[in-house]
């Protein structure tokens, strides 16, 4: 049995968001829609302060605060410790995120075809991207995933649905790491199986400076962190991320 | 009583006991264009998506995913309770004094329940799945599951039945006499002529159900409650409170709302025969037992907040206190506060002027909209457990259309009952003697 866990090297990350990039492009999330996202974080006072980084994808709890509270059962756990929703089945009433703790479920507040952060139909962009909505799209997404043959991986990004990181389960599938993992510049991510002894995974979580977001949330995630300390009540963001939706 | 009642009442249609009213066309109108502008806001989210509403995702999006919807549906789901609870308690204690109001708190309950089965219809992304999935995909894990199963569909059921139980009767009597809804008094009465025998099932039906609904009482509101007060993600919901104060403020709007109608009604209706000043004097002390209790909660709530939160709870609570949220905060508080000492002095002095009760429901309607709102919204601006700065939420014009459109709505089916069949109780007495 696979059991997927990630841990993040908060000495190694540098801030650099190319995560970010490398899971809107993987997984096509519309304008506004970060899946994953890095805490560019201050701690303080001047000329005191401290700076550090936070990348926060879906944390994967075993005990996930979203799976318990969907009505409809659109979120799910899986056996491998996968927490997917199933865009098909999902009715847009955000009780899961407003059950996370960690902020990570993403709304289509507007329909995502047309809300994407260029517009495509541009009379100066060159004639072989322009008119093609979306310009690139990845087929990954039409198709259903895992023995339990939901459509979870994103595609479709229907208006009125929830969202969120899903670990790439389109990748995982392949047996590729998710888009985040392998484009990290520094192998800040590193992701693996708990459930192999050799896995490189288990060693990283043995660290003795490991911990998880908000334990007293009691969520058990599947994201743990080394190499840095949990962010305290008065840490604050550097510059306000504001996303337009 | 049924001696003191007038018999030109009991000669009266329900369409002409209003009579021509120039109010009542009036206040339908302008239903009728609040009803309009309703549908034409929800139109346009439903086309636009619900990036037109001012909610936006909690954390990144800087917002609150729930908001003025969300805080119209519990303030629903609370009248709806209280309606149901004292027509239940009409049966189950036999207060003969109250039953002129059993049928307006009959209807107030039905009412809410459209109104919050259609508060939570506007606020999905996907209303036409959500028809579909919340039956076919039920999940009893999820807090929701009560509010569907026992608040909507229970209260639902069982104020419609006392509702049609005690119509019939009336409409029994009504279709006797000709008149242009005379087809409607038959199709309602359905054969039921009220003979003693009818009458006894009747009231045995309408006890038995009383028994049933009294624990679903306690059991439906709290789980509303639970839907904020279970998720330990959210500081400010976390809470034990959360269903008792759910429930507690729910009596004490909702009984507020059935004393607004009551005074509206025997206003516009020229019944003071039976909504007697000592009715109201009843309803005013039951509002006087809840909302010291609600008021208790709340400075407990306090108390615990800012002496022993976390540091998130705190965070929230000077919103509340000192912050974004403090106009709201003192005045939804004033508005519960003010009513207890007025209510106080009522009871001291032993005057309960339907005027004053009257002022008293509409304050404690309007500060417990605004618990409701605070309940909701601040523990998701302020309440992020990461650090992603604060957030804020002000409702959008859409969403303000569209809460109006279903007041609009509330009283356009009030107002078309009140023309169809009598809101208050024909005397029965009386009809014992016509029958015989």
């Amino acid at each position: 049995m696979t059991r997927y866990a990630m841990v993040i090297d908060l000495d190694r990350c540098q801030g650099c968001r190319a995560c970010v990039e490398a899971c809107k492009v993987e997984n096509n999330t519309p304008q506004g829609s970060l899946w994953m996202h890095v805490f560019r974080l201050e701690e303080g006072t001047y000329p005191s302060t401290t700076m550090s980084f936070l990348p926060r994808p879906c944390q994967h709890c075993d005990n996930a605060p979203c799976v318990k509270v969907c009505p409809v059962g659109a979120r799910y756990k899986r056996e491998d410790g996968l927490v997917l929703t199933d865009f098909d089945r999902c009715i847009g009433c955000r009780y899961c995120e407003l059950a996370c703790p960690y902020g990570v479920n993403v709304f289509n507040w507007s329909d995502p075809a047309e809300h994407q952060y260029l517009d495509w139909d541009d009379p100066d962009l060159p004639d072989e991207v322009r008119g093609s909505v979306p310009p690139w799209h990845n087929p990954d997404h039409d198709v259903v995933h895992g023995d339990e043959q939901r459509r979870t991986s994103g595609g479709g990004h229907a208006k009125g649905v929830v969202e969120k990181c899903t670990f790439c389960v389109q990748r995982l599938e392949r047996g590729e790491l998710p888009a985040c993992a392998t484009t990290c510049p520094v192998n800040a991510i590193i992701f693996g199986d708990t459930d192999d002894p050799g896995d490189s995974v288990n060693a990283e979580i043995a660290r003795g400076d490991a911990f998880d977001l908000l334990p007293e949330a009691g969520t058990k995630p599947r994201v743990h962190y080394v190499g840095g300390k949990h962010p305290t009540r008065s840490a604050r963001e550097i510059e306000r991320v504001e996303v337009e939706v | 009583m049924a001696t003191t009642q007038p018999i030109h009442h009991r000669e009266l249609a329900p369409q002409e006991m209003l009579g021509r009213s120039r109010i009542w066309t009036l206040v339908m109108g302008l239903a009728v264009i609040g009803l309009v502008l309703g549908i034409v806001s929800y139109a346009r989210e439903l086309t636009g998506g619900m990036v037109v509403t001012g909610m936006r995702d909690v954390g990144i999006g800087g917002g609150a995913t729930w908001g003025l919807y969300v805080a119209f549906l519990i303030y629903m789901m609370g009248v709806s309770f209280a309606g149901i609870t004292i027509a239940a308690m009409i049966r189950l204690l036999k207060l003969e004094q109250l039953r002129p109001v059993g049928r307006i708190a009959e209807i107030l309950s039905v009412v809410a329940v459209v109104l919050g089965g259609l508060a939570i219809i506007v606020d999905l992304g996907q209303p036409l799945r959500g028809l579909v999935n919340l039956f076919r995909y039920a999940r009893p894990q999820s807090p929701f599951f009560g509010t569907f199963t026992l608040v909507l569909a229970g209260y639902g059921f069982a104020s419609l039945v006392y509702l049609y139980l005690g119509s019939r009767r009336d409409a029994a009597v009504l279709a006797e006499r000709p008149g242009r809804l005379q087809w409607l008094h038959r199709f309602v009465a359905s054969g039921y002529s009220d003979t003693p025998e009818e009458r006894e099932r009747h009231d045995r039906a309408s006890f038995w159900l009383a028994v049933g609904i009294v624990p679903l009482l306690v059991v439906a509101s709290s789980t509303l409650g639970f839907v904020f007060g279970l998720q330990i993600g959210r500081p400010g919901w976390f809470s034990a409170l959360q269903a008792p104060a759910f429930v507690t403020l729910a009596g004490v709007s909702g009984v507020g709302l059935v004393i607004v109608l009551a005074a509206l009604v025997r206003h516009a209706e020229h019944r003071s025969d039976v909504l007697t000043p000592a009715v109201f004097a009843w309803l005013g002390k039951l509002m006087l037992g809840l909302l010291f209790v609600y008021v208790y909660f709340m400075a407990v709530e306090l108390v615990t907040a800012t002496y022993a939160g976390s540091e998130a709870d705190a965070d929230i609570t000077a919103a509340l206190l000192t912050g974004t949220y403090a106009p709201i905060f003192w005045t939804s508080v004033a508005f519960l506060v003010v009513p207890l000492g007025l209510l106080v002095y009522a009871a001291l002095a032993k005057r309960w002027s339907i005027g004053m009760l009257t002022a008293v429901s509409v304050l404690v309607n309007l500060g417990a909209l605004g618990k409701r709102y605070l309940i909701v919204v601040p523990s998701q601006t302020h309440g992020t457990l990461l650090p992603y700065g604060e957030g804020s939420y002000t409702p959008a014009l859409v969403e303000y259309g569209v809460v109006l459109g279903l007041v609009a709505l509330g009283v356009l089916m009030i107002g078309a009952f009140m023309k169809a069949l009598p809101v208050i109780e024909l005397q029965r007495e009386e009809e014992v003697g016509q029958d015989a």
